[in-house]
């Protein structure tokens, strides 16, 4: 019988996400990403930077098992990703929380309700899952009053982003795997987004996300991840140091 | 908004969306009735007009006359080796007196004094049919071979004719078939489009909860359900239209197949192959529609 990932565990940090040697080609173009090893810990804050086309996006959605890679293995709590069934890849994305490039909001649906889809895919009733929504949407700063039951389509990108981020955190997941973090905020916004995410990460959540950086300009220093973060470089699907 | 996972919240979402948009829901569902009732009609009158044998007036037959003063024994043996050469199906002989007694039956004739000729002038005479379906060429070789045959005075037989049939019967077969592929192109884009019409909608939904992790099965349903009831309603309106346009056409497509001496079964449509009609239909919507789903969550 297959058992399926189990997350909390913040006692011991053992490995959470394993890549060996991970490979992802779509047809003769450039591969995306070239023999790829990685290891990620419980609770730890991986901050990937790379510019454009780096292959960060790909890296993220085959951790969601959105994507399978052309080679390699990647486990994560012990699983193998590429041998799980869509059933059970669905449950484990259930016990994630995404945040995909632009968000993919659904547009005409107001902003409690596209992130209480999450809390209601999740199996959450229908009123504690719109309570989770405006709890998770108000600790990022988020005018509910306003703009709670707005539809998606008319927000800005820095708010589409927080609702975004809203419904990754909304079933307090274990792992928070978020593409392009930043890239839509402004400074201000951009600290108040890091901060919560690290409050997530310090109990106990394991995050990777990754940013896009100029490879023509020194990213700043310090930047806006934490401290305790570990970065990692993307360049042309290659891990730097 | 909301999002459940019993069946019944499926199926009232499946409901509620598809009626949604009931001016494209009609005219989706009416164009695939449409599609399957004429290659429905197309079927049905395959299946009455089997087996498809070629009435007597499209095959080629040619009159042999036979020398005279024969006597019966001399006509049997005519008449064997006349069924001897190649592609002949059948020979009949016709008499010269039951001939000349028919001919001053006509008015016309008889008013000519036909009746008062002696000694009968007209030659015993065969009539031999080829097989149906042969080629002109091989049934001019035949009649050619025909006329070799002892005691055969001469062959009637007019090349012309049988060669503008011929192409016209294969202009036909053609056609037929031309028709049969456009309908079933059409049956299958009219099945898809109706199968897919409310699927394709909700792409970005299915990939918002696909990256939410909803359970597979679950997603889909809605989708499945929808197809299905699509293709239920078109088939359940296709056999509508087709029962109704079967009895409208059945006296004239009798009385036509009469004239013309072909098959025309009477057979009425049993009265569950509506039920299974419908049933199949909509087994066929849930399973494109399904994969439709599955498809629109991987991009």
């Amino acid at each position: 019988m297959r058992t399926e990932p189990q997350f909390a565990d913040p006692g011991n940090p053992s490995p959470l996400l394993v890549l060996e040697r991970v490979e992802k080609r779509y047809g003769a173009f450039r591969p995306a990403l070239v023999s790829v090893d990685l290891t990620v810990r419980r609770g730890e804050f991986l901050v990937i930077l790379g510019p454009g086309d780096s292959g960060k996006s790909v890296l993220l959605r085959m951790l969601a098992g959105l994507e399978a890679p052309s080679g390699g293995t990647i486990r994560i709590a012990g699983e193998d990703l590429t041998r799980m069934r869509p059933g059970a890849l669905a449950h484990l994305r259930r016990s994630m929380g995404i945040l995909p490039p632009g968000g993919s909001l659904l547009d005409r649906r107001s902003v409690v309700e596209n992130v209480a889809l999450a809390a209601w895919v999740a199996g959450t009733a229908h009123e504690e899952g719109v309570r989770r929504a405006r709890a998770a949407l108000g600790l990022l700063g988020f005018d509910l009053d306003r703009y709670g039951g707005a539809p998606c389509a008319q927000l800005a990108s820095g708010q589409r982003q927080c609702v975004a981020l809203a419904r990754a955190l909304v079933n307090r997941p274990a792992l928070l795997l978020l593409d392009d973090l930043v890239a839509p905020l402004d400074a201000t916004s951009a600290a108040r987004v890091m901060k919560v995410v690290d409050q997530f990460s310090e109990a106990g959540v394991t995050v990777v996300a990754s940013m896009r950086v100029d490879t023509s300009v020194a990213p700043p220093e310090p930047g806006p991840w934490p401290a305790r973060a570990r970065v990692l470089r993307l360049l042309d699907g290659k891990i730097g140091a | 908004m909301n999002y459940t996972t019993s069946r019944l919240s499926a199926l009232r979402e499946a409901l509620r969306r598809t009626l949604a948009r009931p001016v494209a829901y009609v005219l989706v569902v009416g164009s695939t009735a449409l599609v399957f009732s004429a290659l429905a009609l197309g079927v049905l009158a395959l299946w009455r007009v089997l087996p498809m044998d070629a009435p007597p007036w499209m095959r080629p037959e040619a009159l042999v006359l036979a020398a005279g003063a024969e006597g019966e024994n001399d006509l049997a043996a005519t008449r064997t080796a006349l069924r001897q050469v190649g592609l002949v199906a059948s020979v009949d002989f016709i008499g010269r007196d039951a001939a000349l007694s028919e001919l001053a039956q006509r008015k016309s004739l008889a008013m000519i004094g036909l009746n008062e000729l002696r000694p009968n002038p007209l030659p015993d005479a065969f009539v031999v049919r080829f097989a149906a379906g042969a080629t002109p060429d091989a049934v001019e070789a035949a009649v050619a071979e025909l006329r070799k045959v002892k005691s055969v005075d001469s062959v009637e037989y007019q090349p012309d004719a049988y060669r503008k049939l011929s192409v016209l019967a294969q202009l036909a077969g053609r056609l037929s078939l031309l028709l049969a592929a456009s309908l079933a192109a059409a049956l299958v884009i009219g099945v898809a489009l109706a199968a897919t019409f409310w699927a394709r909608l909700d792409r970005e939904e299915m990939r918002v909860l696909h990256l939410l992790g909803a359970d597979p099965s679950t997603m889909r349903r809605p989708y499945v359900y929808a197809g299905a009831i699509n293709l239920v309603v078109a088939a359940a309106l296709a056999w509508w239209i087709l029962t109704s346009t079967a009895g409208w056409l059945e006296p004239a497509i009798a009385n036509l197949a009469q004239q013309y001496s072909l098959h025309w079964a009477q057979n009425p449509l049993p009265q569950w192959s509506g039920a299974v009609f419908c049933l199949g239909m909509g087994l066929l919507g849930a399973v494109l529609a399904s994969v439709s789903a599955r498809l629109a969550a991987r991009r």
